[in-house]
């Protein structure tokens, strides 16, 4: 047993000087009356308005409706990426066929296709969703199509010797063997539907409510105060399901030892 | 060309601090090199054979006693130290030359004469041709040359050898050590090859140096007295060897025992 | 399985391996079944052309949401004679270039301090990965507020999104430098510069250089974002533009422009790559 002294790892005080240089120069500006403080609000202006924000139930409203978008998003492009990848990495013909094209779609910019998307499927929910869907897609599948690819034939000779059924071969020994790189995909893929999720909110804002929304109709009303809060907690989002991921990463591949 | 270094180690010392615990790496070792010298150092891994060469070339430091080259204390790496290391350590991104060039980087000579030396010690380890080559179209042998000619261009006083052959296949490593005894005698330097390979350490030293581990020191030291070039199969020379074998608890009745069974 | 990743061979220009990046380069040997492949490969788009095509014949969708394509070619030909798309093209290549030339020097300098000191790493380190976790696009709204919407907008959001690549593949680049290589330098009396210039920047270019390439990427993506957002003009404004006339014609030429550019990008980035990690054949 490791005492928790071990455990814990060393903060340096160091790391605190910028963050706090940050703070105290902003503070400084901002009281010292030189810049307009409705352009520049004080620190202490954005805490107090998104703590009212906070207190108002709309905050977790917004909160809620982007996270439901972010997650049936993430599902719907996860569980997809992985068919196809696991299509691709299986069948030559698959990947001969559709793999030209699909490789070639990719380096479409994913925001480009918000507007076609929108003309398809409105500027409601559906369109956000497929979007965030789509752009979890690529990392998934292409994450699977690797892991799938690094599967040493002599595995696959392990699974003929003991006459596996093509279901058994997938179920014992493709995903289990490719498991190591699609949680990679998958940790990636929650990374892109969260950006995602935000670029969908921003650029379709004119409909419903969502973090994206709060924020860039506080643009337009000129609440620096919200934007600056709502910044901070959609950050604070994304590095909390970017932690959460990589706990659930090295719990999952804890087989795989410490030796990564 | 004599251009040798007299090394005098006096009651070396060396710890390691590893999690609070104390490591006794060095214990006490003495041991007077003469110019032009050539000793091998064998040992078991562990007995802190590399380190003290660490030490020597001046890549490590914190130690008790003295290292003194022709009188004076070593501090830090220097161009009078040479070193090869068992992985040949070239830089990837350079050719052949560019590597043994290195090695005169921040030497005094002029460009031209850079030059020549470069390409003559390219020569002199075999590799005319291969000037342009880059490390990964050298097979093991043909990089530990080039690792060799890196470590003499620059005329060091004394060159050090971190089991440089460990890592090749036995006729490559009978080729090259013919090769670095040609090497030896032609450039008068002194030398001290660090190995496991008992019989290498005949075949090269003049001195043959036991440690033992835990914590390193030295054991004894056993001059060797056979005419150059050696034979492997010369009665003298296997009488050497069994009696080196025997300090480390390998002796000849065991291996009939094991014979036996 | 007869995929086999060539390792001793540089990458021979193919059209298909380009597009293919991080899947393993199929091997060239066999010309006829090379050939087959790209057959292939080119069945599925037809085969999408084919039943676009039906679709609009029969009508399956109104005119406005699935033109026909051959008016959709109409469309590239004509704004590609007229030079509108290569107008709008220009402005959007001319932010990224300046964003990368921008962000790519403060991320070279912060990845170069991070991996060069270890003071500079306590400094930098923990504000710099607490920064690298923000949606870049998060900080457009505050960009809009300070910059307004013209093209210091733009520029100082792509270069946000730059940033981050260049500094963290220099910073693992130059940490990943092996002491062996270190210690060599140290053993030959090397000065810092030449420790730089000779030993970290070598070893560290492939890293570096992949970082461009990600750096290129994601300011690629972050250009069509912010002119999406707020432009009047560029390819990202034309889609917008285009969208709300639901002329999805010039979208899907743009969408086409927007993609043949990233192509271009990864390709000849990648190109360079390996091109200056070519004495490290294996492991790139």
């Amino acid at each position: 047993m490791a005492s928790l002294k071990d455990k814990l790892p060393a903060i340096d005080p160091r790391g605190f000087v910028l963050p706090l240089l940050l703070i105290v120069v902003w503070q400084a500006v901002t009281s010292s009356g030189w810049v307009d403080t409705r352009i520049i609000m004080p620190p202490s202006a954005v805490l107090s308005a998104g703590w009212k924000w906070l207190n108002s139930g709309l905050a977790l409203e917004s909160i809620g409706a982007s996270l439901f978008r972010d997650a049936s998003g993430f599902v719907l492009g996860a569980a997809a990426g992985i068919t196809i990848g696991l299509l691709f990495g299986t069948s030559k013909l698959a990947n001969n066929v559709f793999g030209p094209t699909f490789h070639t779609l990719k380096h479409i910019s994913i925001f480009a296709w918000i507007p076609l998307l929108s003309a398809f499927f409105g500027r409601d929910d559906l369109a956000k969703i497929v979007f965030i869907a789509f752009a979890t897609l690529y990392p998934v599948a292409l994450a699977t199509i690797e892991g799938v690819r690094s599967i040493a034939k002599s595995q696959y000779e392990v699974a003929d010797v003991y006459g596996f059924t093509p279901r058994q071969a997938l179920f014992r020994l493709i995903l289990p063997a490719a498991s190591p790189q699609i949680i990679t995909g998958l940790h990636l893929g929650l990374i892109f539907a969260w950006l995602a999720t935000m670029g969908a909110e921003f650029l379709l804002a004119s409909t419903g409510e969502g973090l994206g929304m709060t924020v860039i109709r506080g643009r337009a009303a000129f609440r620096v105060d919200l934007i600056i809060f709502g910044m901070l907690i959609i950050g604070a989002f994304g590095m909390l399901l970017n932690e959460l991921a990589t706990r659930a990463e090295s719990r999952l591949l804890h087989w795989r030892g410490h030796a990564r | 060309m004599p251009n040798a270094g007299t090394l005098t180690i006096n009651k070396l010392n060396k710890h390691y601090r590893v999690k609070d615990k104390d490591l006794h790496i060095l214990d006490n070792v003495s041991l007077s090199i003469r110019p032009g010298e050539f000793v091998s150092i064998v040992g078991s891994s562990g007995c802190g054979k590399s380190t003290l060469l660490r030490l020597i070339i001046g890549l490590e430091a914190d130690y008790q006693g003295d290292i003194l080259l022709d009188g004076k204390p070593i501090s830090g790496t220097s161009l009078d130290r040479g070193i090869v290391f068992q992985e040949h350590r070239l830089f990837p991104w350079l050719t052949v030359e560019q590597n043994v060039g290195l090695a005169l980087e921040n030497s005094t000579l002029p460009a031209d004469e850079k030059q020549r030396s470069i390409q003559e010690h390219i020569e002199l380890v075999g590799l005319r041709g291969f000037e342009k080559a880059y490390p990964h179209q050298l097979s093991g042998g043909m990089s530990q040359r080039v690792a060799i000619a890196r470590g003499l261009v620059n005329r060091p006083e004394i060159l050090l050898l971190d089991e440089p052959f460990g890592a090749l296949d036995a006729m490559t490593k009978y080729k090259l050590q013919n090769e670095l005894q040609h090497i030896w005698e032609t450039e008068g330097i002194t030398m001290i090859l660090v190995t496991h390979d008992v019989e290498e350490a005949i075949y090269l030293g003049d001195r043959v140096v036991i440690m033992e581990p835990r914590p390193g020191r030295i054991k004894r030291i056993l001059p060797v007295d056979l005419p150059r070039p050696r034979n492997r199969l010369d009665l003298d020379f296997v009488r050497l060897k069994e009696e080196i074998l025997s300090e480390f608890g390998i002796d000849q009745q065991a291996e009939e025992e094991e014979l036996a069974t | 399985m007869s995929t086999i990743q060539s390792l001793d061979k540089p990458l021979v220009i193919e059209p298909l391996a380009s597009l293919l990046p991080r899947i393993s380069i199929p091997s060239l040997g066999n010309l006829p079944a090379r050939f087959g492949r790209i057959g292939l490969g080119i069945i599925f788009p037809l085969l999408l052309l084919y039943l676009w095509q039906i679709a609009t014949e029969r009508v399956w969708l109104p005119p406005q949401l699935l033109p026909e394509p051959a008016f959709v070619w109409e469309t590239l030909v004509d704004m590609v004679s007229s030079g509108e798309l290569a107008g709008h093209l220009a402005v959007s290549l001319q932010r990224v270039l300046w964003s990368v030339l921008i962000g790519g020097s403060i991320g070279l300098a912060i990845g170069f301090a991070m991996g060069l000191s270890k003071t500079a790493k306590a400094y930098l380190y923990p504000s710099f990965s607490l920064f690298s976790q923000f949606p870049v696009i998060a900080w457009s709204p505050l960009m809009i507020i300070f910059f307004g919407i013209d093209e210091a907008l733009k520029i100082s959001t792509i270069t946000v999104a730059v940033i981050v690549p260049f500094a963290v593949a220099t910073y693992k680049g130059i940490e990943n430098v092996p002491v062996k290589l270190r210690e060599v330098g140290q053993i030959y009396q090397f000065s810092f510069a030449q420790t730089l210039w000779r030993i970290a920047l070598p070893a560290a270019l492939p890293a570096i250089l992949g970082g461009v390439r990600q750096g290129a990427m994601q300011a690629w993506l972050a250009l069509v974002f912010v002119e999406l957002l707020a432009s009047s003009e560029g390819l990202g404004y034309l889609l917008v533009y285009a969208r709300n006339l639901m002329q999805l014609d010039v979208v899907m030429v743009c969408m086409a422009t927007i993609g043949l550019v990233g192509l271009i990008f990864d390709f000849a980035l990648g190109f360079i790559e390996r091109h200056f990690s070519r004495w490290a054949p294996k492991g790139r």
